[in-house]
Parts: structure tokens; C-alpha cells; sequence
């Protein structure tokens, strides 16, 4: 699955990303219920949202608001007059039997969503985006199913791309993108785990060149941005080998519609159901809702109460911080991780070494445990210190790795009561000592120092890490350096 | 006391004249006597009344004040909810749903002190002419126990026309309220759409629907009126205004008025319904109104119109009812499928399922825009046309139906028996304020009714004017004889 056939690369993917997202108002979108996560089966339940007959929906203003404030953040058009329609399927988690939705006149129109790609800046066009309430929760126990309508009814805003991404890097940097602006306007949890961002994709292939567009396949339940990346990377490979592998059989019977869902444990897309004809959801005008009538001045109003957006302040920091493009973005997409930067910057004004330690060192301590910088308890603060230990000479770059360690281990303690406690971690400064060193690594290698001698620089590496090992990496690299390359100057050949 | 006005009756009991359980006693009383040849209750709350009752007369003890509606025995139809109590439509398929909330008229009613008495009978879902259609029981017509009451408010209609009770409420979406109300020889009122809370009303078709009193004197639906004719907020098609006075604004006279008749479409009365119309009109001629004559040919769409945008809503309206959430399960089904298909298929009556289909058809792919979307066009011809005609009139003058009340079981085809509605259901269409009274009777001494139509919102000027007629109108307050017996205290 993961060899590189060189035929591919005639071929690019279409892509096209339906996301759907959890406003996160305090009630739901007809209902007065509350919009909450995780509580009691059927406990944050109305006559509304379990669909009893003479309930009506009432439009939860907030939720307008919070679509308004997106669509202003992506420069979309707002409508000043949607409606909302009716569109009916059977199935028990809905608690009506039809969902209230935005049809032929949604809230939100066009919009552009921009985002790093591979370090280039790269726009994407969204074509649309509307109110919808949610279904209910379907559990399965072992004799029966039960329905959960805690979420029924809760307000989702559905983001629909064109089909305008072509990779799958595209398609996370896209949907991080969106998630982050969803972050900082605080219109949504965004939590893929419980569900509060959830992602379709449509994807297609076609030979480079090709004007129109083959037959999609929808691939659902990927919830989490490296699923999505992996399905997308298996399901175009699998779309093309198709393609390849059939020349004689007509293109559009070779890929039909179908819906998939991404397999984690098989790591790949799983036919789910096939879609021979489209459904039919009789889609017409919710007669119990008046249409959402907007003024300018409330359009108005919201974008200019916009906060700080993602590409605004990544471009900050790349001209205040003198950080790459690539360093900024990834700091800058979780709006959490960006603020903890600037906290950290308070104490501390070495930017690019804070973004180092935040995106590479403690990124990569993090990664199995699936638990952040935030939620693991180590401060601000404390990564600003240990930034300032390593500026102010206290301790080598090295010596801070093994901190960080130990701050991984006990999240919350101050590095610096770390280094203090730790004689391991206190700098070797005695010149005399590393001289002695130095010494000893010379008589030890005689052949190195001729390598050396002769122009390999190799060879002076390998020495400088012999002395390391003896100062037990408390030495400063650069002292070491200095005097390593002095005495074999003064060495008689 | 039987004759007496739902006002007169408060009035006596705020005097201290009469106590409310005494009232309460009495009205069921009467049910007990006349109800198994009527059928008009699916159920009578009699320990609830007397109860209700006696804590009003302590209220009244006590000086404490009370509301408009103090001590008035009221029925309610059954697909308007009772917090705690059944509320069947008039189906198989919500014989055990009790209702976990409330409509929001109930409760307008509860807070001006009024005394529930029970639910009435009626076309399954409101789906009907006739109320044969409800799947419970039948409702004779006190005029004719053979004929039938009217739908689908029948039992409603035929509770107040039997004098069980003075006051009761049904709905209208094609003329539920009014055909009732003049196949029993009662006043029946469908206000502007919006002007009453549909909050609480089992859905049928929603940008139709509108609850409506039923009563003997049109000044006690004006009272009702008064009470149930405001905005409410759980409501988003609840239009933002009321309550508005009607008592106090009666008139006494039409004199300048001008009534418009839309003659050219009443071409194909019989001749009975078209003599007593012209005489009402001749009246209201010589009490000083001016006929006009008014072009609303447009309506001869109006019932195809109707049972297409009315099933449509219907058909998603109904799709709750799927033996998941509450209601009848049927208990033959095995999987997912079943449930949906059998419970459907026991719940749900005939015409319930016609509707269904129908509904569901004219909003298929491929048919959508040559029957729906066409409908609404119509729809919105048909609310130029109703705005035009007001342009030269104030009220518009009809028949309410073809024919008075006929016999039960007489009406076979579905199509024939939507005919019915020919002159009711353009009002629904527009959201207009009509109301029918009793005009006069047919030479079999059954009750045949007028219809007065307002423009959106002047609910007050149809009330008045039918206020007005009601004094001059040969029906005269009638009684149909066989309830005009006192049953003893």
C-alpha cells in the first residue's frame, strides 16, 4: 500500500470536505434543552428535541450569531435572508424523522479558507455553509438498541468545500485550519473525540489534465486528522489502481458512489453501503420557522467584534518573532498552544527556542500519551526558564534535554529547582578538567586526530564526542570545540 | 341553564349566584344523560372538573380574583394536550400517549379559571369532513342522530349544539372548525393564522392550522377570543401582537358595510343552500350593507391546492409516529423495518394513510415542482386574489358548505367528501379570520351556516359583524329538540 508506483503520479485526487460542527451555545438550536456533552442518557431533553406532537421549534439566536461570526471570519457572504427546510428520513436517532436544515438558501455563501501547506500558503475556496440540528446517539447493547437524545437537536454549522484539495496534506491543513478558526472566534469545542468536529470527504481521481470529474466515494468516521490523512492517502491509492488495473472497463462503472468508513485497526477505507440511486429527501420550506432575516449593521457588528484569527497571528509572529512560516502555522492552528506560547513569552524573548522546544522536543515527548503541554501540567513558565537556563550558559543544550525529561515525569516541579537538585545537570565550567579530557581523547585516538589533520571534518566530531562523554555532556559543546581544536593546533605533528 | 351564555353563566357564578361545582355538576349531568346517543366525548374528567370546581368556589370564598373564563365548563379537542392526560387524535395509534406538557390555549385557559370538562371526538388526526373518520367512536349530530356532526371538530361541535357544554375548542386547517359548526347549528371561529398558539396542537398541517372556539353565542368566542388571541413565544409563527378586545368594541349596527360576494363562485349551490344564502345576504342588504360582487375564481383550484400542501406538511408532520419514541408499537415487529411498517399499519386509519401518500408523493423527486412548488404558487395567486376582493369590500360573504349535515356512511369517495370543504378551505390558504353562524334551517330542520371572511388580522370586524347577524339571522338561537329537556339538579 505504501510502495510508490510511478503510473500515479499521472493522477491527482479531487477532494472535497463536508465538516460538521457543534456551535457550542448553552441550549440547542429549537430547543431551551441544554447543548452539553456527556451527561445521562435523556436527560438534556425537551418536548422539542424528542419530537412529541405539538412541540414547535423556536431558532436559538446565539447559534445565528456564532454562523454569522464564522462566515465573517472566513470573508464568506452572509445571507441577509435564509431559510430553513425539511428534509425527511426514517431512522431512530431522529427524533422528527425529518432534519431542520438549510437547503437552497443557507446563512453563509463562498468564503476562503487559507492555510500552510509544505511552507507555501496555499487558498482554498468554500462553497458553503448553514445551520442544522443534530441527531440523537444510537447505543447498542447486547439484546437491544437505545436512543440518546441529548443530542438531538444541538446546533451544528455543516462547512462544505468545493472540490478544490488535491492531497491529503491539503485536506488536514484544511480542516486544522478550520478548526483553529473555529477555536478562536469560540464557536465550538471542536472536540473530535466527543464528536463536536466531525469530517466527511468526498474524493476522486482523475488523470492530470482531465477537466471533468469521475465518480466520488464518501469516506466517513475518521475522527482524527491522521486518520483522515491515512484514509485519504489509501483511498486515492486504491481509486487509481482501479483505474490501472481495469483499462478496458468503461470509467464510470469502474468506481461507483458508495459510502466508506475508515477501518483504524485494518487501516483502510471499508465499503459500508453502496449508493445506487441518490436519496430522496423531499427537501421543502420548514413551515413552523419564519426565514433569518439580517441586517448590515448586525453583520457588521460581528466582524468588526472578530477577534485575533489564526492567519493574522501566525503572520504576527513571523514579523515579530522571526519565526518560519511553517514554526508560526503550527503554533498558531491550535489557538491553546498559541496562547501558551505568548505565556511563555512573557519570561522569556528567545521565540525561536521556545517554538523549538514547544513544536519539536516536547512535541515528540508527548506523542504517545496522548496528552498535551496543557493538560499534562507543565507551566508556561517553566519551559520559558528552562529556555533561560540554556541562554544564560547554566546548562548545555544537552543537560536541558534530560530536564525535559524529568519535567515530563513531574509535570508541574520548576526546572530550576530540577537543575539545583540534580549535580548531574550542573555545568562543568572546571577548564582544567576538560583539558585533562581533551588530553586523554587525543592519546586515545591518534588515527581520528590524523583524519582530522588531513581535512575530515568527520573525524573532529567523532572526537568532540568522545570528550562529551567523558564530561558527561555537562561540558559546553562550544568550550569543548575550542579547546579540542587549540591543542591538536599546538600538537607537533 | 342550558341556554344560557357561557358569560352569563361566569357571571353568575362571580356573584355568587350559583357555585361552580353546581355548574360543573350540571353540565355533567347533561352529558350523562345525552352523551351515549351523542358521542361526542373520548373522555369526560369528571373527578378533575369537580375538583377544579372546588377550588374555584374556595378562590371565590376567599375574594380572591377570577379570571374571564371563572367556572365555564370548556371541552377541548384531542390533539390539543393536557399535561398528564391521554391525548389520542382520535387514533389507534395514541390510545396510551399522555402528554408531558401542556398547549400553551391550556394553559391560557386554566389561568383565566376555566374548568376543563373533557376531550372531544374527532376525525383521526383532524383528517376529515365528517369525524367518521375518527378510529374510537361515532359522533351523531344532535340535529339528526343519523347524520353526522361535521369534521373534524365534530364532537366539539356537537357537545356545544347538544348543550353539554357552553364553550369547547376545536381546530381548523380546511374548515374544521366552521363545517362543524354549521352542520350543528353552532357558532365556529377560525381566527387569523398566528393569532393563537399552535403550541400544544398535534401538527396536521402547520402553516394552516389554527385552533378555534365553538359556542352558541358568538359573544362567548369573542370571550375566548380575548383569552387564547395572543403572541407566545414557543411559537415562532405566533404573530407578535394581541390579546385584542372584541367585547367591548360589538357594534350595533353594519350599516355602510360593504360585504363582498363572490357569486360566479357559488354557481353550483343547491337550491336550498342558495336560498337561504340570499336571504342572509338580503338582510344584511336591508339592515344597511352594501353588496359587492367579488371575483375569487381562483378558488376553483382551492381544494386541489389545499390537499396538496396540506398532506405535504402532513406527511412529515406524521412522521413522528413510528412506534420508536411513544404511542402503539405493534407487537408483531422484529426488526427496525417492522416496527416502522407495522405500527404504521395498525396506528394509522385509512384516510390517515391516503393523506400520508398523497403528501408524500407531491414532495417526491421528479413531482416536487409540478405539484407542490405549483401549489404554492397558487396559493399565493389565490392571497392576491382574497387582498384584491378586499380592496372593494370589508367582509366577504359564502355558504359554508354545499349542503347541511348528511347522513353518516352516505359519503363514500374521499374526493367527494373533500368537496365538502369547497368554500372553507381558500381561508386556510390565506390565513384569514372567518367565522360560520348558524344562518337558518333546511326544511328537515337541519342547520345550515353562513361564513364571513376578514382580511388578515381583523378578527375583531368578523366577530362583530357576527355578533350583529346573529340577532336578525332567521336560526334565532334553535335548539335541536331532542337536548331541549332540563335535567334536574
Amino acid at each position: 500500500m505504501s510502495h510508490k508506483h510511478p503510473d500515479h503520479d499521472n493522477w491527482e485526487a479531487v477532494i472535497g470536505l463536508e465538516i460538521h460542527v457543534e456551535l457550542n451555545t448553552k441550549s440547542k438550536l429549537f430547543s431551551v434543552a441544554p447543548n452539553h456533552f456527556g451527561d445521562e442518557p435523556n436527560t438534556n431533553i425537551t418536548e422539542v428535541c424528542t419530537g412529541q406532537p405539538g412541540a414547535l421549534p423556536v431558532l436559538n439566536k446565539e447559534a445565528v450569531r456564532k454562523a454569522v461570526q464564522f462566515g465573517c471570519a472566513i470573508q464568506a457572504e452572509i445571507a441577509k435572508f435564509s431559510k430553513f427546510d425539511r428534509k425527511s428520513y426514517f431512522y431512530p436517532d431522529s427524533p422528527r424523522n425529518f432534519q431542520i436544515t438549510q437547503y437552497d438558501q443557507p446563512i453563509v455563501k463562498g468564503g476562503t479558507i487559507i492555510a500552510e501547506v509544505n511552507g507555501e500558503e496555499k487558498s482554498f475556496a468554500v462553497n458553503r455553509v448553514h445551520l442544522e440540528d443534530d441527531a440523537g446517539m444510537l447505543k447498542h447493547f447486547s439484546t437491544f438498541a437505545g436512543v440518546d437524545y441529548n443530542r438531538a437537536g444541538c446546533p451544528l454549522i455543516e462547512i462544505v468545500s468545493e472540490p478544490c484539495i488535491h492531497t491529503p496534506q491539503e485536506a488536514v491543513a484544511y480542516a486544522m485550519m478550520i478548526k483553529a478558526i473555529l477555536q478562536y472566534i469560540d464557536v465550538s469545542d471542536c472536540n473530535m473525540d466527543e464528536g463536536s468536529l466531525r469530517i466527511d470527504t468526498n474524493v476522486s481521481v482523475r488523470p492530470k489534465g482531465e477537466k471533468e470529474l469521475r465518480n466520488k466515494i464518501e469516506i466517513k468516521n475518521m475522527n482524527s486528522f491522521s486518520f483522515m490523512e491515512m484514509a485519504l492517502k489509501s483511498e486515492i491509492h486504491r481509486q487509481i489502481e482501479e483505474y490501472l488495473t481495469n483499462p478496458n472497463v468503461p470509467q464510470d462503472q469502474i468506481i461507483k458512489q458508495a459510502t466508506y468508513r475508515w477501518d483504524p485497526e485494518k487501516k483502510e477505507t471499508v465499503l459500508m453501503r453502496r449508493k445506487e440511486t441518490a436519496d430522496d429527501y423531499r427537501y421543502f420550506p420548514e413551515p413552523d420557522l419564519v426565514p433569518i432575516i439580517l441586517t448590515d449593521t448586525y453583520i457588521e457588528d460581528i466582524r468588526q467584534a472578530l477577534p485575533e484569527l489564526p492567519l493574522q497571528r501566525e503572520r504576527r509572529y513571523v514579523r515579530n518573532f522571526d519565526l518560519s512560516r511553517h514554526q508560526a502555522f503550527a503554533l498558531t492552528s491550535d489557538k491553546a498552544l498559541a496562547d501558551y506560547f505568548e505565556e511563555a513569552l512573557k519570561t522569556c524573548s528567545n521565540a525561536r527556542s521556545l517554538s523549538n522546544w514547544l513544536l519539536v522536543e516536547f512535541a515528540g515527548r508527548l506523542k504517545d500519551s496522548g496528552e498535551t503541554i496543557l493538560s499534562i501540567g507543565i507551566k508556561p513558565l517553566h519551559i520559558a526558564t528552562l529556555v533561560n537556563l540554556i541562554d544564560q550558559g547554566k546548562i548545555t543544550g544537552r543537560i536541558a534535554k534530560s530536564v525535559a525529561d524529568d519535567m515530563m515525569a513531574r509535570p508541574g516541579i520548576d526546572p530550576a529547582i530540577i537543575v539545583a537538585d540534580n549535580p548531574d545537570y550542573q555545568p562543568l565550567n572546571d577548564q582544567a578538567q576538560i583539558e585533562g579530557f581533551v588530553n586523554q581523547v587525543i592519546a586515545d585516538n591518534a588515527q581520528s586526530v590524523a583524519d582530522y589533520k588531513a581535512g575530515r571534518d568527520k573525524a573532529f566530531a567523532f572526537l568532540v564526542g568522545q570528550v562529551m562523554k567523558l564530561c558527561r555532556g555537562k561540558a559546553s559543546p562550544q568550550l569543548v570545540n575550542e579547546l579540542l581544536k587549540d591543542r591538536i593546533e599546538k600538537m607537533k605533528i | 341553564m342550558y341556554n344560557q351564555s357561557a358569560i352569563e353563566i361566569r357571571d353568575q357564578f362571580v356573584r355568587g349566584e350559583r357555585t361552580a361545582v353546581s355548574i360543573a355538576r350540571y353540565y355533567l349531568d347533561r352529558i350523562a344523560k345525552f352523551e351515549n346517543q351523542i358521542g361526542s366525548f373520548l373522555k369526560v374528567y369528571e373527578d378533575k372538573a369537580l375538583y377544579q370546581a372546588e377550588q374555584l368556589d374556595k378562590k371565590r370564598a376567599a375574594n380572591q380574583s377570577l379570571g374571564k373564563l371563572a367556572g365555564i365548563p370548556i371541552a377541548v379537542k384531542d390533539n390539543i394536550l393536557v399535561k398528564g392526560e391521554i391525548a389520542t387524535c382520535a387514533s389507534k395509534f395514541l390510545t396510551n400517549y399522555r402528554a408531558p406538557y401542556q398547549a400553551t390555549v391550556v394553559d391560557l385557559l386554566l389561568a383565566e379559571d376555566a374548568i376543563i370538562i373533557g376531550k372531544t371526538n374527532m376525525d383521526e388526526f383532524a383528517m376529515g369532513s365528517s369525524t367518521e373518520n375518527s378510529a374510537l367512536q361515532k359522533t351523531h349530530n344532535p340535529w339528526n342522530l343519523k347524520c353526522t356532526p361535521g369534521g373534524s371538530s365534530g364532537g366539539s361541535a356537537a357537545a356545544v349544539a347538544a348543550r353539554l357544554c357552553p364553550l369547547a375548542l376545536g381546530s381548523d386547517t380546511g374548515g374544521s372548525v366552521r363545517l362543524p359548526g354549521a352542520f350543528c347549528g353552532v357558532v365556529g371561529f377560525k381566527p387569523t393564522y398566528g393569532r393563537v398558539s399552535r403550541y400544544g396542537l398535534v401538527a396536521y398541517g402547520s402553516s394552516l392550522d389554527q385552533i378555534g372556539p365553538l359556542s352558541v353565542y358568538t359573544a362567548d368566542t369573542a370571550l375566548m377570543m380575548e383569552v387564547i388571541g395572543r403572541n407566545c413565544t414557543r411559537d415562532s409563527t405566533s404573530i407578535p401582537e394581541g390579546p385584542e378586545e372584541y367585547l367591548s368594541q360589538f357594534k350595533n349596527s353594519i350599516q355602510g358595510m360593504k360585504i363582498g360576494v363572490p357569486w360566479q363562485f357559488l354557481d353550483n349551490l343547491a337550491d336550498e343552500s342558495r336560498h337561504a344564502f340570499e336571504q342572509a345576504i338580503e338582510s344584511m342588504k336591508q339592515q344597511g350593507a352594501q353588496i359587492v360582487e367579488v371575483d375569487l375564481s381562483i378558488l376553483k383550484y382551492a381544494i386541489a391546492v389545499y390537499y396538496i400542501l396540506a398532506t405535504a406538511e402532513a406527511s412529515t408532520n406524521l412522521a413522528r409516529f413510528d412506534g420508536i419514541r411513544y404511542g402503539q408499537r405493534s407487537p408483531r415487529a422484529k426488526t427496525l423495518e417492522e416496527v416502522y411498517d407495522f405500527s404504521k399499519e395498525d396506528g394509522f386509519g385509512a384516510e390517515v394513510k391516503r393523506r400520508i401518500m398523497l403528501g408524500t408523493f407531491v414532495l417526491s423527486a421528479g413531482y416536487q415542482d409540478a405539484y407542490y412548488r405549483k401549489a404554492q404558487k397558487v396559493r399565493t395567486l389565490m392571497l392576491r386574489s382574497y387582498k384584491e376582493a378586499f380592496s372593494k369590500c370589508d367582509l366577504i360573504a359564502t355558504p359554508v358548505s354545499p349542503f347541511a349535515a348528511f347522513e353518516m356512511g352516505s359519503i363514500q369517495d374521499p374526493v367527494q367528501m373533500y368537496l365538502q370543504d369547497i368554500y372553507t378551505v381558500g381561508v386556510n390558504l390565506a390565513g384569514l379570520p372567518a367565522v360560520s353562524i348558524p344562518n337558518s334551517l333546511t326544511k328537515s330542520g337541519m342547520p345550515l351556516g353562513l361564513q364571513l371572511i376578514g382580511p388578515q388580522k381583523e378578527d375583531r370586524r368578523v366577530l362583530n359583524v357576527a355578533h350583529f347577524l346573529e340577532k336578525i339571522l332567521p336560526f334565532h338561537n334553535a335548539t335541536p329538540k331532542f337536548v331541549n329537556e332540563e335535567v334536574k339538579l
